[in-house]
This record gives C-alpha cells, structure tokens and sequence, in this order.
C-alpha cells in the first residue's frame, strides 16, 4: 500500500514539474556564470560611470526581470563579451553615448537586419540609421527584462501593451521625409475624455497580432487619414460635417481643411466645457487657422468681455458658425440668417437686459423696411428665385468680428460713421440718409416724436371716423326701415 | 340732359363718358394700391405672405405698387386739371365745392334720422356725404403720391431734407393708405353697393343714367335745375 502512494506521488509530482510554467524551468536554466555575475550585479545601488561626461548608468540587474526575459538562459558575456576571458576591466567606455552604441552592436551581432527588418517600428529606425542616426535597441527594449516577441504576458492590457515602444520617441517617415513622432504620453492620455478607450478602438488594423506598415505621403496626409478613425464612434458629428464648408474644401483635395483632430487634438481630446477657459481655448482652435480673424474678435466688444472680464455670455466663433457643420460665411443663406443669430442673445433678455441694451432691436429691424424685406427674400428663396440683392442685415452697419459697443466713439454705428455703411449699398447717399432709420427705437414721446405724433393722431382719428361712419349707415338704414 | 334709351324718359344722364372712365381707372388703381400696399403694411399676416408670393415675391409687389401709384398720381392730377379749367372757364358749376350747405345739411340729415324732422336734407348734385367721399380721396390721394414719392426716391429726397423726412412719410403713408382703405372699403361701398335705396348696386357710374326718382330724392335741387334748363 505505502509503495503504491508513493508511486501516485512521484507520478503527481512529475506531472506538475511538467506542466510548471517556463520562468520556473528557467530558474533552473540560469547560468552558473551568470549567477556568479549577479551575486554583485543583483545589488542596489550599483552604477557603471564613465569618465569622459561624467555620466553614469544603472549596473544592476534585478534576479526575478532577468530570469522572466528572453534572455534569461543566456550568459550575461553573450552580450557583454568583453568579460569573455574572465577578467573584469574597469571603465572600458568612456561615456554614455559610447556605452549605448557598443549595447546595440552587441544585440545586432544576434538580431540581423533581415530579421528585425519586418518589423515596420524597425524598418523605420533603419532607414534612420541609414541617415546617419544611431538607434539604440535599448530605448525601447529594456536591456535585461526584454520580452519574448509573441509573448506578451506581461502586459496585463492592450495599451500597456502598446506603450511598451509608444512611450519612447520614434518617428514615422513619410514619403516626403517629414517626420511623424509616435510618442505616446500616456499621462495625457488618461486624463482626457477617451481615457477608457483601448489604442485599437481608434487605431483600428493594430493588435498585439498585427502591426501593419503604413507609410504616408505627409505628415498632413497621416492627420486626414487618421481623423477617419472618430466617425466610428461619432458618426453623427461626422454626417455634420460632411455638410461643412470645412469638408467641401477637403472634398476639393485641399488638405489644409482642418479635421477632427485639428480641433479636437488625438490623444488629449477634452471633455466639452462650457466654461469661460473651455471657451477661450475654443476660440484658440479657430484660431491656428483664422488669426487674422481672432485677432479683430479679441479687440471687440464680445471678445473682451470674455477674456478680460471672463464673461460668458458673449458669442464665441462657435455660437454663431456652430461647430460641425459649419457653413461658409460669404453665401447668401447665411447672411440672411444672421439676425437671428444676432437675436439669439440680443433678443432675450435673460442675457442682454443685465447690460441696460434693448432687447427691441431685432423686432426693430425685422418690421423695417431691410428685414421685411429680408424676410420675403427667405421665403421666396424657397418658392420663387434666388435675389441677388443682399440685404442689409446686423453685421452690415455694426461689423462682423470687430463689432464695438455702440457707445464706443469709434463706433460704426454711430450716426457720424453711419453714413459710410449706408453708401456701401447706398453710394448716393449724404449725411442726412442714416436719420431715415429710427436706430432700433420704438417711437416714443423722448425719441423720434414727430412719428410718435403722427402714429398717435391716426390712431385716435381713425376709430373716430369709422365709429363716426358705421353710425351714418346705421341711422340712415334705421330711418329707411322706420319710412317704410 | 338726353334720355337713356334703355331706361325711357324716367332716366337722367349724371356722369359724361369721361368721369364713368375716370371712375373705372380709380376703382384700378386702388384696388392695385390697396393689395400691394396694406399686404407690405401687414406684412406679417399670412394672407398678406401669400398675396406677395402670389404676386411673384416683394420686389414685384412694390414694382406693381409704384406704377399703379404713378397712374394713380396721373389720374388724380388731371382729374383737378380739368376740374379747375372747367370752373375756370365757366364750363362748369363748382359742385364739389364745399359750403356752408353742406354743413346744415348734415346737421338737417341728423335731425331727420333721429325723427325730429320729416324730411332728409336737399341736396345739390353732390349731397354732403360724397363731397366728404371725394374731399377725403382726393386730399388723402394727394399725401399718399407726396408720401409715396418720398418712400421711392429716399436718396433724392434726403438731399435737400433731413432724414426724419422719410420715417415721417412711412407713418403718414401707411396710416393714410388705412384711412382711405376703410372709407372706400364702408363708406363708399356701403353706400353704392348695400344702401337700401340702390341695392344691389348703384349703377350710375357705371352707366352714366340715374332714375328721376332717385334724382328726386337724393338731389331734389339739381333736379329742379335741370327742369328749369340751367346748364349743370
């Protein structure tokens, strides 16, 4: 009975030692050089110098990451040959850069170009080399805790995975020799709104399986292709802008049109603010493109309040061009629209009232001659011919971008430089024209008088007269009746 | 004064060709005036959206406006032209004139509609009533060509004066176009179309005949007039 449990134990215990995993057989694969090695390179602390710069590098090596390696079975003088012969010269480099170029060649003697060269990550670093550069293997490849290729294990997730080269500096070289930098900062990352994404979910084709070599004719062409990548998640924002004038001059082949990743950025995408800092750095956006245009809404009335008194009701360039389907500015259509837009805040007074400014000018303006007209002219867009004749419309008397307050001396809008917007459409026009227009005031007994009176005197006589009239028919039916 | 040959004998020649086709080019143009102009002023409405889309949009509209408003002016002007060198010349009585008749007689006509009287006012060619109709168009006419001149050629306008001028002139223009709509629209339809007596319309400046009886009744002094031969 004893011999038969023995027999059971000895065959459990083979079984195990079978299927133990392969840092355990390695364990016992560790060199007895390298165990000599180790007994003083396994310590902390301990640093290799080099005398010329006066750098110096870690010399330890930690038991458990090298015997988990690749390299864990091999003897450390595979790679550090100069101690082949037993002895151990001292200070055989004279700096750091020495040092890391005599690692490389030490890894190139095993790893040929051929068989590194499939690899797109290296095919790129060799082409540099080929320029002149010195890749070092290991930037990338820790030097004594390198992982087998198809390995892996060690990366508990796919972006761990990933960051294992993306978080050192390499490039990507397009066709026309600019240089795309593949460093990935996963501190930003994190802290942005796509933190709970996984690299493939956006770089889609790449796993830990594949990593396809694309090569790109510019750095312009890598950012076009790569804003592809949002509309899988965001498709609805991406049908927006295919109605954008952003994507019609993309359409057009001109890629300096800007795309997702223009505004939004790649992997520090933030989270919608709508504070007055999320505003601003909005504004920021337009402005890699449309300096010229910020520059002109920085110094109006909307612009400052927002960046000098961080006021956050005033229009930033997204309020009025919205964001994805941005349209252009200089059709019709979009001029005709722009008192409503204007309306928005000028007309509610939850936002202007506080400011003492009427919310009356949009009504002011639609029941005048230029936004009656205005209004027939949208209408019959839809069902009779496009006008040519554009209309005057806010934005033509008191600017665009650079509009100021209409109390500012420097003013458009106010009467003495009133006549200059007026002959824009006007040219025959003199001083006196711009008093044709009540200036957005409701005829009252303090302003505009004459048709204050005017208004009033109908609006008395006329109930008179026709009460007067229906009067005269009544009694002159009535008599009639009575006669016969 | 012939006969109508339709009517017989019991009908008197009132208007001559010339003032039924004056009447026709007014009744035009008004009707022009009115739906151009109160669909602009009531812009808002939608009647007034669909009648300017119907009309082939805002600027068409105000094209029809102008032009009738220039036949309008046209008519109007030579409407007092003829009418002064006819007095002038002795041609004709100043009938449209206003006196002091006029007013004892609406005062005459009040009397009789409350019952302290038995007889209504009598009346001259054109009773007091018509001469307010024609005094009011004619007056109201002549702002809305001033007015509606200024609207048209602002630029000019503000060459020589002052700006105002021409909100000014929107008020007055608008109102005034109103004022005339609604003492067309009740008192002259009402009182050619829906008054007892001429029901269901009164003909004569269509026709140019009334009725002796009519004449008898509503200008018993003109009648006498012509009975007696005195030239109208």
């Amino acid at each position: 009975m004893t011999r038969h449990k023995g027999l059971a134990l000895s065959f459990v215990l083979v079984l195990l030692a079978a299927a133990s995993p392969a840092a355990h057989a390695r364990e016992s694969d560790l060199s007895a050089q390298a165990g000599k090695c180790l007994r003083c390179h396994a310590k902390e602390g301990i640093r290799t110098n080099f005398p010329e710069d006066g750098e110096s590098v870690p010399a330890r090596v930690i038991l458990a990451d090298f015997k988990a390696s690749a390299h864990g079975m091999l003897d450390c003088t595979a790679c550090h040959t100069a101690y082949l012969q037993g002895g151990h010269p001292k200070k055989r480099f004279r700096s750091r850069e020495r040092f890391r170029a005599a690692t490389t060649s030490a890894c190139r003697g095993c790893h040929s170009n051929g068989q590194i060269g499939g690899n797109p990550i290296h095919a790129s670093f060799l082409a540099r080399e080929s320029e002149g550069e010195s890749p070092v293997c290991t930037d990338c490849h820790q030097a004594h805790s390198m992982t087998p290729v198809s390995g892996g294990k060690i990366f508990t997730n796919e972006k761990q995975y990933c960051m294992s080269c993306h978080r050192y500096q390499m490039d990507m070289i397009c066709r026309n020799k600019e240089r795309i930098s593949l460093k990935v900062d996963l501190s930003e990352l994190e802290t942005f709104a796509h933190d709970k994404l996984r690299c493939s979910d956006c770089h889609f084709g790449f796993s830990r399986e594949e990593h396809p070599k694309r090569t790109f004719r510019s750095r312009r062409d890598y950012t076009v292709a790569s804003s592809e990548s949002c509309r899988r998640c965001h498709f609805d924002k991406y049908t927006k802008t295919l109605d954008s004038v952003h994507y019609a001059i993309l359409s057009q082949g001109n890629l300096k049109a800007p795309v997702c990743n223009d505004c939004h950025g790649a992997h520090g995408i933030a989270h919608v603010s709508h504070t007055v800092k999320g505003r601003v750095l909005t504004t920021q956006k337009c402005r890699k493109c449309h300096a010229q245009v910020y520059e002109m809404y920085s110094r109006s009335v909307h612009g400052k309040a927002l960046m000098d008194d961080q006021n956050q009701d005033v229009p930033i360039c997204i309020d009025c061009h919205t964001t994805h389907d941005i349209q252009n500015p200089l059709t019709l259509e979009y001029h005709e629209r722009i008192p409503q837009m204007c309306g928005n805040c000028h007309a509610n007074p939850s936002v202007v009232a506080k400011y003492g400014l009427s919310t009356d000018v949009l009504k002011t303006y639609l029941a005048d001659f230029h936004g009656v007209t205005l209004g027939f002219y949208k209408r019959q867009r839809e069902k009779l011919y496009k006008p040519a004749r554009p209309i005057a419309v806010c934005t033509d008397c008191h600017g665009t971008h650079s509009i100021t307050g209409t109390g500012s001396s420097s003013s458009p809008t106010v009467k003495a430089n009133l006549v200059k917007r007026c002959q824009k459409c006007h040219p025959d026009a003199n001083e006196n024209f711009p008093n044709a227009w009540l200036f957005h005031y409701k005829p009252s007994p303090s302003k505009h008088p004459l048709i204050f009176i005017l208004n009033t005197a109908y609006r008395i006589f006329l109930p008179i007269m026709v009460i007067g009239l229906i009067l005269q028919v009544l009694l002159h039916v009535w008599r009639y009746a009575v006669n016969r | 004064m012939k006969g109508n040959p339709a009517g017989g004998e019991r009908m008197i020649r009132r208007f001559s060709r010339l003032r039924i086709f004056e009447h026709w080019g007014i009744v035009l143009c008004t009707l022009i005036l009115f739906a151009t102009g109160l669909s602009q002023r009531f812009w808002h409405l939608d009647f007034s959206q669909w009648l300017i889309l119907k009309m082939g949009g805002i600027d068409n509209v105000r094209w029809i406006h102008r032009y009738a408003g220039g036949f309008f002016s046209l008519g109007l002007i030579l409407n007092v032209v003829v009418a002064v060198a006819g007095v002038v010349r002795g041609k004709w009585a100043p009938s449209m004139f206003i006196t002091k008749k006029d007013f004892s007689d609406a005062v005459e006509n009040m009397k009789y509609y409350f019952g302290l009287d038995d007889q209504p006012a009598k009346c001259d060619r054109y009773d007091y009533m018509e001469k307010f109709e024609y005094w009011t168009i004619l007056m109201g006419g002549f702002l809305m060509i001033l007015t509606g001149a200024v609207l048209w050629f602002p630029i000019l306008v503000t060459k020589i004066l002052p700006g105002e001028i021409i909100p000014a002139a929107k008020a007055l223009h608008s109102n005034e176009a109103l004022l005339i709509f609604l003492i067309n629209a009740l008192w002259h339809i009402i009182n050619a179309v829906f008054s007892p007596e001429v029901f269901p319309l009164d003909t004569s400046i269509f026709t140019g005949y009334i009725s002796r009886e009519r004449m008898a009744r509503e200008h018993p002094i003109e009648l006498a007039k012509l009975d007696e031969g005195t030239p109208e």
